[in-house]
Parts: C-alpha cells; sequence; structure tokens
C-alpha cells in the first residue's frame, strides 16, 4: 500500500481547486446571506492524527474553548467538516442568518438551530463547490454539535480514531467589519485521499 | 388508459418508511409519497401541483421558504432535527398510547435536486424519530433522578455535604462578586452517642430522621439545609445578616428540643446546640466560614449545650 499523500503537482491542483471553490462558495453566501463574507485562501495540509489538534491550533491561532459543530459529506471522496469559533462568539456567528422570527413571540427560533444552520450553509456551500470542481455531487448528513466549550484536542481523540493520517483543508471567514473570525475545516482519510488523488490526477491530464 | 408499469424506484418511494415530496422554488409540490398521504390524509393528487400552504397553512411559512431558498440557492443540503424544531407537519404517530409525545417527531432533510449543474427541485424527506425522542427524555429523566440522589443524604432525605457545599461555594462567589449577607448555621445534637447507646442505632436513625424532617419543616425555601455528617446538620442562609440567621437558630433549637421524639413507645427528649456565622469583608474562602460556624458551635457546647451561639 502506497502512502496516500499528495504529490507536489496534485497539491498545487488541489490549492488551486480550493482557491476557485472559495470564489464560488463566497459569491453564494453573500447572495444568499444578504452580507458580503470575506473568505481566506484555503490552505491544505496533510497532517498525522497525532497532530491534528496542533495543526488546527496553527491554522487558527485559537487557544480559547471552541464552540464545534461537525457534519458529514459523502461521494467516493467522503469526510467530515467542522465548523469552529471561539465560544464567545457563537452569537456573532448566528448572526450571519437572521433569525426569521425574531419579532415574533408566536414563533421562535433557538440559538443552537441558528447555528445549525450557519454551520450547514457554510459548509454546504464550500465543500459543495470544492467537489464539485473535482466532478463530484456530495450528500450531506444533518449537522450534529460536537460542544460548545471544547479545546482543539479534545476536537479529535487519537485513541479512539480510525485513521493515522487526515488531508485538512482549511477556509476562515470574517465579514466585511473583521469583527469575529469562524473556520471550516474538511477532514479526509487515507481512503479518500487516494480517490482525491485520482480526481486530481483527471483534472491535471485534462488541461 | 394504459398507464405505464412503475418503475422499481417508484415502488420504492411509494413503500417507504418516510415521508418523500418534492417542491419547486415556488413552494408548488411536484410530489407526495405515500407515507405523506397516510399521515396526511390528502393524496398525491389533492396536493401536487399546489403551493403546500394550501393544504398546510399552519406550516412555518418564513422558516420552510428559507429552508427551500438556500438549497436553491447553494445546490448544498438543508436540515432541521426534531431536537429544535419537533416536527414539520402535525402527524399522529405509533404510539398514541405509551408515547406521551402530541405528534410525530421528525427528522428534515432538504435535499437539491439537480439536472446539468442546476437545482431544478427540492426533495425533502421526513423521517419519524418519535421513538429516539422517547428513548432521549426517558434518559433525560433518569440522569435527572440519579442527580438528585447523588445529592441526597441517603438515612435524612435531605441534602448531603458535598451537595451543601456546592451550594455555599456558590453563594460564597456570588458574595464575593456582588457582596451583601450572607450566614451559616452549624447544629449538633447534644449527647446522641447516649441516645445510640441507650436505645439501640436503630432509634438513633429514627431520631436524626424525624429531627431533619421537623427542622426542614420551619427553614426558608431560598435556604439549603444539609446533613454535614454524623448528628452534624448545616443551614446556608443566603442573604441573610449574622442577627437574622440567629433568630433562625434559636427557631431550630426550639423545634428540637420543645417535643421529645417518640419511638417504639419510648419518648426520647432530644436537644441541639448551635453555632452560627456570617460573612464578613476580607473573608478568604468559604472553608473559613464553615470553621468559624465550627467554633461558635464548640462554645456553645462548653457553655452547657442546648443553645445557639454566634461568632463574636
Amino acid at each position: 500500500m502506497s502512502e496516500p499523500v499528495l504529490t507536489e503537482d496534485q497539491r498545487d491542483a488541489l490549492q488551486e481547486v480550493a482557491n476557485l471553490a472559495m470564489g464560488q462558495a463566497a459569491t453564494r453566501l453573500a447572495r444568499l446571506l444578504d452580507s458580503f463574507i470575506e473568505l481566506s485562501v484555503p490552505r491544505v495540509r496533510v497532517v498525522a492524527v497525532s497532530e491534528a489538534a496542533q495543526a488546527l491550533r496553527e491554522m487558527t491561532g485559537i487557544q480559547d474553548p471552541v464552540s464545534a459543530v461537525r457534519q458529514g459529506f459523502r461521494s467516493d471522496i467522503k469526510g467530515e467538516a467542522l465548523v469552529i469559533c471561539r465560544s464567545d462568539s457563537v452569537e456573532d456567528l448566528c448572526a450571519l442568518v437572521s433569525d426569521p422570527y425574531s419579532r415574533s413571540a408566536y414563533e421562535s427560533v433557538s440559538q443552537k438551530e441558528l447555528m445549525f444552520d450557519v454551520a450547514n450553509v457554510l459548509t454546504g456551500a464550500c465543500v459543495s463547490c470544492i467537489l464539485d470542481q473535482l466532478g463530484r455531487t456530495p450528500v450531506f448528513s444533518a449537522p450534529g454539535l460536537l460542544g460548545d466549550a471544547l479545546t482543539l484536542d479534545e476536537v479529535f481523540q487519537p485513541g479512539v480514531l480510525q485513521w493515522e493520517v487526515a488531508l485538512l483543508v482549511e477556509v476562515n471567514f470574517t465579514l466585511e467589519d473583521q469583527s469575529f473570525r469562524a473556520h471550516l475545516v474538511m477532514l479526509m482519510a487515507e481512503e479518500s485521499i487516494r480517490h482525491m488523488n485520482d480526481a486530481l490526477d483527471a483534472l491535471l491530464s485534462s488541461l | 388508459m394504459n398507464s405505464p408499469a412503475p418503475s422499481l424506484s417508484d415502488l420504492v418511494v411509494e413503500r417507504v418508511g418516510f415521508g418523500i415530496f418534492v417542491l419547486d422554488r415556488d413552494m408548488n409540490v411536484l410530489m407526495w409519497n405515500r407515507f405523506m398521504q397516510d399521515h396526511s390524509g390528502l393524496s398525491a393528487k389533492q396536493v401536487v401541483g399546489k403551493s403546500l400552504f394550501t393544504h398546510f397553512p399552519e406550516l412555518p411559512r418564513v422558516w420552510l421558504s428559507r429552508k427551500i431558498e438556500s438549497v436553491f440557492q447553494l445546490g448544498s443540503f438543508a436540515f432541521s432535527s426534531w431536537e429544535q424544531r419537533p416536527y414539520l407537519f402535525k402527524f399522529d404517530h405509533d404510539r398514541p398510547i405509551t408515547g406521551g409525545v402530541d405528534y410525530m417527531q421528525q427528522d428534515c432533510t432538504f435535499m437539491p435536486l439537480t439536472r446539468e449543474r442546476e437545482v431544478v427541485a427540492v426533495c425533502v424527506t421526513i423521517s419519524d424519530v418519535t421513538h429516539v425522542s422517547i428513548v432521549q427524555r426517558e434518559r433525560e429523566e433518569a440522569v435527572a433522578k440519579l442527580q438528585e440522589y447523588a445529592d441526597r443524604d441517603g438515612l435524612t432525605g435531605i441534602a448531603n455535604r458535598r451537595y451543601f457545599e456546592a451550594r455555599l461555594q456558590d453563594e460564597y462567589t456570588r458574595w464575593q462578586r456582588y457582596g451583601g449577607d450572607m450566614s451559616v448555621l452549624l447544629f449538633d445534637l447534644d449527647h446522641f452517642k447516649k441516645i445510640n447507646d441507650q436505645f439501640g442505632h436503630g432509634v438513633g436513625d429514627t431520631v436524626l430522621r424525624v429531627m431533619a424532617q421537623r427542622v426542614a419543616g420551619v427553614v426558608r425555601a431560598q435556604d439549603t439545609f444539609g446533613r454535614f455528617g454524623g448528628e452534624e446538620f448545616a443551614l446556608l442562609l443566603p442573604c441573610t445578616p449574622l442577627e437574622d440567621a440567629m433568630r433562625v437558630a434559636e427557631k431550630i433549637r426550639c423545634t428540637i428540643a420543645d417535643t421529645p421524639v417518640e419511638v417504639q413507645g419510648t419518648s426520647v427528649p432530644v436537644t441541639a446546640s448551635v453555632g452560627g456565622a456570617a460573612a464578613r469583608p476580607g473573608l478568604p474562602a468559604y472553608e473559613v466560614l464553615i470553621n468559624e460556624a465550627d467554633a461558635a458551635l464548640y462554645s456553645a457546647k462548653r457553655q452547657g449545650r442546648n443553645r445557639s451561639v454566634a461568632l463574636t
């Protein structure tokens, strides 16, 4: 079995695919949420399970407790997406989607539902756009709360995880006024990295 | 008229055990499966071609329209969980007798249906998760019950020491931040060892139980009354100055001493000594307050028992 890591060409191609996808995702999100969301240039890394938390700390710069929502996506390339923000900026994150019933006592939407909605929208836009560039149409599972005051170490528990190496794509979001930052992390394990390699090779050879 | 035989996937969609229907961008129904028909009482013929809100005006219109629109715009999935929104449709469920749930609890998925990368319609699936919600509710109730047991003293049924100290710590933290008053009383049944020796441990236990119940009946709702261990009890009085706390101390002392406990035909006279202390500026930790009340209690014992003494 060969090591499921990316060659330099594949890595460049994935970076390019991710860049293009984030442009698309930003446009769709701006239209849907009616506010301009800045998406960072995505960062691509291959990490061992033991380094995953540290890699995430470096990429996000977060030492504080975080809230994290997870969601699975599935095609031949499958994995999980995490939306992570500092626990104390959850309200800012939720403000991205306005409560449709903010003035109504009759209908109310809980903060948790808003949080799932935002996470789902961010994940949906970014992951769909990246996989779309690779010719895949993913199926998503429902979002779930990993925790609302976690350390990044608690996000990955090396002892119980089934993977050893993962491909990690990180994008961060800010509003125009830079008031807060949220992070989307797409994680794919060994099997999916191999499918990703194939998809990238197919893309490269079609150029 | 001969209609073409339904495909296998048509048959599956008709028979499958969850709701499937399809909406266009204007919320018109394009497809409606058998599950939806059985639970709503409306057939595909009645529903298809009309706005969903025609037959279901009670649906959360703004919320639902926005979900559907987000799927069209992003070309990605949307979800709704029973934990946040128990149901979309007011459907009945298969546990009307034993369930204790009003309507079928539903998880909903909104899927984009795409042709040539364009979202042409949105498919909504409705899963019946009533049983999951019932199991979860039962688990939450069991945890709450366990939690309550964990906070109680087994013999007397009042708060145990662990719970008392947790409440005291909370109150101390509040006092540190906002100031004001807080007092603690410690009390002890006098010569309890003699009662045990003379009448046996069974009688001793009854005395503890009866006294705890009597005192619990006279303390205020906002106070925490706990068994501290052996024959020693503690009362936490939030927002109460020492003077008022000592009035409560006297009330407790009289409640205990005024009437002997009747056990197995014997009348057992019981008295108690009470020590009180209040938080003063500079109090470094809640344990110090306990120590001060304990010192006052010791002083009450030395002065001849059956009395209450405040730390001065």
